[in-house]
């Protein structure tokens, strides 16, 4: 394909208001008269309310009302209706919203907070899925079974189990008979944070005309606004919902997370905003967090390397509230195979309830949970079998005509895996690897790794276009602008699909459910596939609409016209043209008479056909996918047990590259993200519930000093799906970090590590049972 | 007690009153209306808030309001003259280390405060200054690429000059 200006870089549309400190985040809105909220998080991570005495909290200075969960009567949830906006007779997980106090400062609001007295009877704490799955253990939410949950979900009454997904492909487990080489082990990718440098926060205005303003950290304004609608018995529109810039979001800032409890607080202020910004303690304790699953995996395979059986049973930390854990643990079951096709599937995912803070989206969405074990197990079978390990990956790989686990026949145009592993293999293993010295012992491992978007039936992206009579292009769509680029890529496509240079498209700054075209919300690395997708369709019903009134200008036939950008030409002569920029009011006639409809346009795009589940847990549920190979030199300094990475490699197949410097910046922090998570990230319960590390400075984002030499190249295979063939790219380079680097200290001393973080206090011990790899 | 105090602030002599433990971050957002300095934690961790005062990148969530009387303070809204960005501004907009842009001016800034005062700043200091902000997005390399332009630019509008 002849591109343009598809695959150029182009510098993004908001860097200049970043780097000049004008781009306005959530906590720099100021409207007047503001009042502020802070609130209460328990002492206990499971305890009965007894009594809430605000008294004193009330006399303090500049306080305008103290709130608590007395008389809330609803319930919300997208999946499962679990959520409650504040604490009403028990507190479930340490960040629960228990009270809050408005008042004019948020100083004021602080203190007054501490004068709160709740008398708490304490319940038992279950911090792992393992705990508060045990028969017999207390129960979390007690008559859960009675919560509205989506027709798909299955609960567990009277116990901890939110719900339980099963896959079955084949003959499920009884395939493990055609089986020769059975392994069987347990993995872990604990609870880590998303941790964005802009912490969460929310202002909600309930006005007197009775309709409510929000502007809230949050990817799906579409879903607060029906959320919030439900809940106050308002229409939808009436609730406005605005995105300003973000922070960067990861995944925890998707779904809805604060909006609610923010929106009760401000139900007792009515006619009043009410702001509140989550301090990055509370971004730790009272937002999302993320992963917290566990494996166990058998796998089954022919003497000669055939894999033919997959038993996974995953077990998922989900929360306090099971509402957005639950898709993350359906995400992580189905996509536990990794790139490879097994005739046989079982496949069990649980979302337990636990006293910890609910887990959600984060970059990655499963895939990196239960790919650890998938990625880890390829190698500990290739070791059984006497066989190569990248042989053993390559001999399965699901490529054409391979069907997944969840029924789909694979296509060539679902990526070229082999093409990537070919080419990390030729980087890692052209030069040998180094000799152990006095100092450090050296690893090296790859791995093959695929993701799907995680969707729903209506996860459709909106777009609307209209050219402006100078022939510029202004677009407005509801994707939300996290970093990862999504405007600069909007200007690419449609200077593409419209013949025109991206400087003259002019893309939306901030998402207004008032104004924006409808978008589910931008997850799933899904924004450049359908964003991109609506974008074309709305370009070419722009250019027919153009075409039809040129054809009137030309007298003409439309099948006769081409549209070329700043012109409407006749094909057979192309002097016989009308310049674009005049139809786009119409286009007007010496006399002013105009003819032609104005030059815009609507359009939206989802994933084609897909679907439910079915009883078998399978369906056209993935319906796209990104696939690649990555790979790490490590080594191990001998003294401390410290991992100091080299260099990483990461070669995916994406289709068509939109824009280089942005997409080589996106893999570069994806892989950051995760060698944060294997080597230093875990938030840390104690046995009462409580994080112990909730800060930064104890929660160990990688820093500048720990960033590492990252090799990264791209397949394009065209999709046909994606925009001039792209695919999506924004979550991938996460998932073959904590597998690669665990297989790679295998490589080094010859020892299995079965979870992460690979801090050095766990390389040590390893260091101290080491043997020589096979 | 509030107390007045005096300084510059990007260029322009200013009086505001302050209470003693007031921290400069909130002066500058809360009375001042400058929102380009950002606050991303509780402990002077992530470096987003850093500003420059009398020449020095300092952290205004860990600085005392009233440290900055009678000083120069420059925040990231001070860069810029009118359209023109401050080359720091341009090499950090074009190498690709804005993506979300939160932690972008606390590193502007940070930069600010080495290339001005040190235009040969090498390896050593330039990652040691780096090393006091947490970025989730890029990876650091851009960030790196962006210093390492901008510094050279800075040297050629020098030699121009």
């Amino acid at each position: 394909m002849d591109l343009k200006y598809v695959g150029k870089t182009y510098i993004r549309p908001d860097a200049i208001s970043k780097v000049t400190g004008k781009a306005i985040y959530l906590d720099d809105i100021r409207l007047p008269d503001m009042l502020h909220a802070v609130v209460l998080r328990p002492k206990y991570a499971h305890a009965r309310i007894k009594k809430v005495d605000t008294a004193e909290a009330e006399k303090c200075p500049g306080v305008y009302k103290v709130v608590t969960g007395a008389g809330c009567k609803f319930r919300y949830g997208d999946n499962i209706k679990d959520l409650q906006p504040m604490a009403v007779d028990k507190v479930r997980y340490i960040g629960d919203p228990v009270a809050a106090v408005i008042a004019d400062t948020p100083a004021h609001a602080r203190a007054a907070v501490e004068k709160i007295v709740v008398d708490y009877e304490p319940l038992p704490v279950y911090t792992d899925a393992r705990e508060a799955i045990k028969p017999g253990a207390a129960l979390i939410h007690e008559g859960h079974e009675k919560y509205w949950r989506l027709p798909t979900l299955h609960e567990t009454a009277d116990s901890n189990i939110a719900n339980t997904y099963h896959l079955h492909k084949g003959r499920g487990e009884e395939g493990f008979d055609e089986a020769e080489v059975i392994i069987e082990e347990e993995f872990n990718y604990p609870l880590g944070s998303c941790a964005a440098i802009e912490p969460h926060g929310t202002i909600v205005w309930f006005k007197e005309d009775r309709t409510i303003e929000v502007w809230s950290t949050s990817i799906c304004p579409f879903i607060i606004r029906e959320d919030l609608a439900n809940s106050y018995g308002v229409p939808v529109g009436d609730v406005r919902v605005h995105t300003p810039d973000l922070g960067g979001c990861f995944g925890y800032k998707s779904d809805i997370t604060t909006e609610q409890t923010i929106a009760w607080i401000a139900s007792f202020a009515p006619g009043r905003p009410v702001k509140w910004v989550a301090s990055r303690e509370e971004d730790f304790t009272s937002t999302l967090l993320a992963h917290g699953i566990r494996t166990r995996m058998k796998m089954g395979a022919k003497k000669d390397g055939t894999l033919v059986a997959l038993k996974s049973t995953i077990y998922h930390t989900g929360g306090a509230y099971a509402d957005t854990a639950v898709n993350v643990t359906i995400a992580s079951t189905h996509n536990s195979t990794g790139p490879y096709e097994f005739k046989h599937c079982d496949l069990t995912g649980y979302t337990v309830y636990t006293n910890t803070p609910a887990v959600g989206a984060y970059r990655g969405y499963g895939h990196q949970e239960s790919q650890i074990a998938t990625e880890r197990m390829m190698d500990l079978m290739a070791r059984k079998l006497g066989m190569d390990a990248l042989a053993l990956r390559k001999k399965n790989f699901l490529s054409e005509g391979k069907v997944n686990a969840v029924g789909e026949t694979m296509w060539k145009h679902n990526g070229n895996l082999l093409e990537c592993a070919t080419r990390v293999e030729k980087m890692l293993f052209s030069k040998p690897k180094p000799a152990e010295d006095a100092d450090y012992v050296y690893g090296r491992s790859m791995v093959t790794v695929m993701k799907s978007p995680k969707g729903a039936p209506f996860s459709t992206k909106g777009c609307y276009m209209k050219m402006n009579v100078d022939g510029s292009v202004t677009i407005n769509m509801g994707g939300a602008e996290v970093g990862q680029g999504l405007r600069t890529i909007i200007r690419q496509i449609a200077g593409e699909a419209l013949k025109i240079a991206p400087e003259r498209v002019r893309v939306y700054t901030e998402i207004d459910t008032q104004y924006s075209p409808y978008e589910w919300q931008t997850i799933g690395s899904m924004f450049t596939t359908q964003g991109g997708r609506a974008i074309i369709r709305a370009a070419d019903k722009l250019i027919t609409l153009l075409k039809n009134t040129a054809a009137q200008v030309l007298k003409t036939d439309v099948d006769y016209l081409e549209y070329e950008g700043d012109y409407v030409i006749l094909r057979n002569d192309p002097t016989i043209r009308v310049a674009t920029a005049e139809l786009a009011r119409g286009y007007i006639t010496d006399d002013g008479i105009t003819i032609g409809d104005l030059a815009q346009s609507v359009s939206d795009a989802r994933l084609p056909r897909y679907s439910n589940p079915d009883k078998n847990g399978q369906g056209s549920i993935g319906v796209t996918y990104t696939m690649g190979a990555q790979a790490v030199e490590l080594r191990i300094e001998k003294k401390t047990g410290k991992i100091l990475v080299d260099h990483f490699y990461s070669v995916f197949d994406v289709g068509q590259v939109i824009n280089p410097l942005q997409i080589r910046g996106s893999v570069l922090g994806g892989v950051t993200m995760a060698i944060g998570a294997a080597l230093y990230e875990e938030v840390v319960f104690d046995a009462e519930g409580h994080i112990t590390n909730p800060q930064l400075f104890k929660y160990h984002l990688p820093t500048y000093k720990e960033s590492v030499e990252q090799t990264i190249e791209f397949v394009e295979t065209p999709d046909p799906i994606g925009p001039f063939g792209a695919r999506g790219i924004g979550e991938h380079s996460v998932i073959g970090a904590a597998p690669a680097i665990l297989n790679a200290i295998y490589d080094a001393i010859g020892v299995d590590l079965f979870e992460i973080p690979a801090t050095p206090e766990k390389v040590k011990k390893a260091l101290e049972a080491r043997k020589e790899p096979k | 007690m509030a107390e007045k105090m005096t300084f510059k602030i990007n260029g322009l002599d200013r009086t505001v009153e302050i209470e003693p433990e007031m921290m400069l971050i909130d002066l500058l957002r809360d009375e001042l209306n400058l929102t380009g300095t950002k606050r991303g934690c509780d402990n002077s961790t992530c470096g987003t808030c850093v500003v420059v005062l009398n020449g020095k990148a300092v952290k205004s969530c860990n600085t005392l309001a009233s440290k900055a009387a009678g000083a120069d303070v420059i925040t990231v809204e001070g860069l810029a003259s009118g359209m023109e960005l401050h080359p720091i501004q341009k090499a950090i907009a074009e190498s690709g280390a804005v993506q979300c842009g939160f932690c972008t001016p606390g590193i502007v800034m940070e930069l600010y405060g080495l290339l001005e005062t040190n235009p040969e700043a090498g390896e050593t200091e330039m990652t040691n200054a780096l090393n006091k902000h947490l970025c989730r997005c890029t990876g650091y390399e851009p960030i790196r690429d962006g210093a390492l332009i901008a510094q050279k630019m800075m040297k050629e509008h020098a030699k121009a000059k």
